[in-house]
C-alpha cells in the first residue's frame, strides 16, 4: 500500500479515496478486516491522527464498521459498495470535463478522442 | 498542554522574539517554523527552562514548570550532547543516571527501528546515525512532552527518511511534540498544527488538515505567502 501524497488536499481525503479505489479494484472486499488505525499510520506514513480522521469519516459515511474492540471491517452493505464505483466515476469525469471545457473541446470531438485512445490500448493511463 | 504566552527574550538590544504566543496539545505533533535564525531554538529553550526571558510565561498543563516537572519534558538539541568517545550504550547508561523515568523497553525498540548497533562509538557513526542515537536518548525517556530541535538538519535524505518515519509510527503516541525545522518538505504531511515565525512573532498558526481542506494550500504554500510575499 503506497500512496503519493498531494501537499494541497487533506491527506485523510486522500486515504478514504485510496480505500474506494481498492474496494473499487475488489483489492478490499465486503467484510474484510482493515489494518489498525496504528498500522494504516505507518505503512502509509501518515500521523495517526489523520489515520483516525480517515476512519471515523469512513465509519459515518458507513464504509467500514467498528465493533467495540474488534477491528474494523469494510461494509457488508452491497448498496454503499455499488455506489462507490459510481462515484470514483463520477469524481475523475467531473475533473476531466472540468479541464476539457476550459480548452473549449466539443463534445463530439471529445467522444471520438476518448475512442481511438481507449481502443489503442490507454496506456498512458495512470489510475491517479 | 503546553501554553506558551507572550514570551518575550532579547540579547541586549536585539530583540530574538516578542510577545510569542501560542500552543501545543497533547497527542499532536506541533512544528515550529522559521527560517534560519529566525529565534526557533532560543524559543525551545526558552520553553525548557534552559534560558532565561525577559516577559511571558510557559505553563505546561496549566501549571507553571517547576523542577520536579523537568522530568516530563525532554528538550532534544540539534548537536548529540554526548561525549565522541562513548559508545552508544555508554550514552544510553549516561542518560539512566539522570532520568528515574528511563524506559529500557522502548529504548531497545527504538535501537531496532533504527538499527543502530549500541555497541559502537558515536564517533564511528555517520552523521544520519549521530541523529537518530540523539532521539533514541530523547524518546526512551517516559516525558509527555517531547521537544525537538531540527531534527533532519544536515543529514542525509534516506536518514532523514527514517527519521520521518518516526512521526508515523507508535513512538510518539500520546506525547505532545514541538519539533523545529526550516525544511517542511520532510515532514509536510506528517505534522497536526503548524507555526510560522517571523521578524520574532507569530505570523500564522494553523491546523495543517484545516488549511488544506479549506484553502487547498499546503504548509509549503503558507509558508511561501509568510516568507516570501512580503506586504
Amino acid at each position: 500500500m503506497n500512496i503519493l501524497f498531494n501537499n494541497r488536499e487533506p491527506v485523510y481525503i486522500q486515504v478514504i479515496r485510496h480505500f474506494k479505489e481498492q474496494i473499487a479494484l475488489g483489492h478490499l472486499v465486503a467484510g474484510q478486516e482493515i489494518p489498525s488505525r496504528r498500522e494504516l499510520g505507518s505503512t502509509l506514513k501518515i500521523n495517526p491522527n489523520t489515520a483516525q480522521r480517515a476512519y471515523k469519516e469512513m465509519e459515518e459515511q458507513q464504509l467500514i464498521e467498528t465493533e467495540r474492540n474488534k477491528p474494523s471491517r469494510i461494509t457488508q452493505d452491497q448498496q454503499v459498495l455499488n455506489q462507490i464505483r459510481a462515484e470514483l466515476i463520477h469524481e475523475s469525469v467531473d475533473l476531466f470535463l472540468d479541464s476539457m471545457k476550459t480548452i473549449n473541446v466539443s463534445v463530439d470531438e471529445l467522444i471520438s478522442i476518448i475512442r481511438k485512445r481507449y481502443e489503442d490500448g490507454g496506456t498512458s493511463y495512470d489510475s491517479r | 498542554m503546553i501554553h506558551v504566552d507572550k514570551l518575550s527574550k532579547s540579547f541586549g538590544r536585539k530583540v530574538i522574539f516578542d510577545q510569542v504566543s501560542f500552543t501545543a496539545e497533547k497527542g499532536e505533533i506541533t512544528c515550529l517554523i522559521g527560517i534560519n535564525g529566525v529565534g526557533k531554538t532560543t524559543l525551545l529553550k526558552a520553553i525548557a527552562h534552559l534560558t532565561p526571558v525577559n516577559s511571558g510565561k510557559v505553563t505546561i498543563n496549566g501549571e507553571p514548570l517547576r523542577a520536579q516537572q523537568y522530568r516530563d519534558i525532554v528538550f532534544i538539541p540539534d548537536v548529540l550532547p554526548m561525549a565522541p568517545s562513548f559508545s552508544i550504550q555508554e550514552a544510553i547508561d549516561f542518560m539512566k543516571d539522570f532520568y528515574p523515568n528511563w524506559n529500557d523497553a522502548r529504548c531497545s525498540d527504538l535501537l531496532t527501528f533504527f538499527k543502530l548497533d549500541q555497541l559502537q562509538k558515536l564517533s564511528h557513526l555517520s552523521k544520519g546515525n549521530v541523529a537518530k542515537v540523539n532521539l533514541v536518548l530523547g524518546l526512551s525517556v517516559d516525558a509527555h512532552y517531547i521537544l525537538m530541535d531540527e531534527p533532519f538538519s544536515g543529514i542525509d535524505i534516506f536518514s532523514r527518511e527514517e527519521i520521518a518515519s518516526l512521526f508515523s509510527s507508535g513512538f510518539l503516541e500520546d506525547k505532545g511534540i514541538l519539533v523545529t525545522t526550516h525544511e517542511i518538505r520532510d515532514i509536510e504531511h506528517l505534522i497536526d498544527k503548524a507555526i510560522l515565525l517571523k521578524d520574532g512573532t507569530v505570523a500564522k498558526e494553523f491546523y495543517t488538515e484545516d488549511l488544506r481542506f479549506e484553502e487547498g494550500k499546503s504548509i509549503e504554500d503558507a509558508m511561501r505567502e509568510i516568507y516570501v510575499n512580503h506586504g
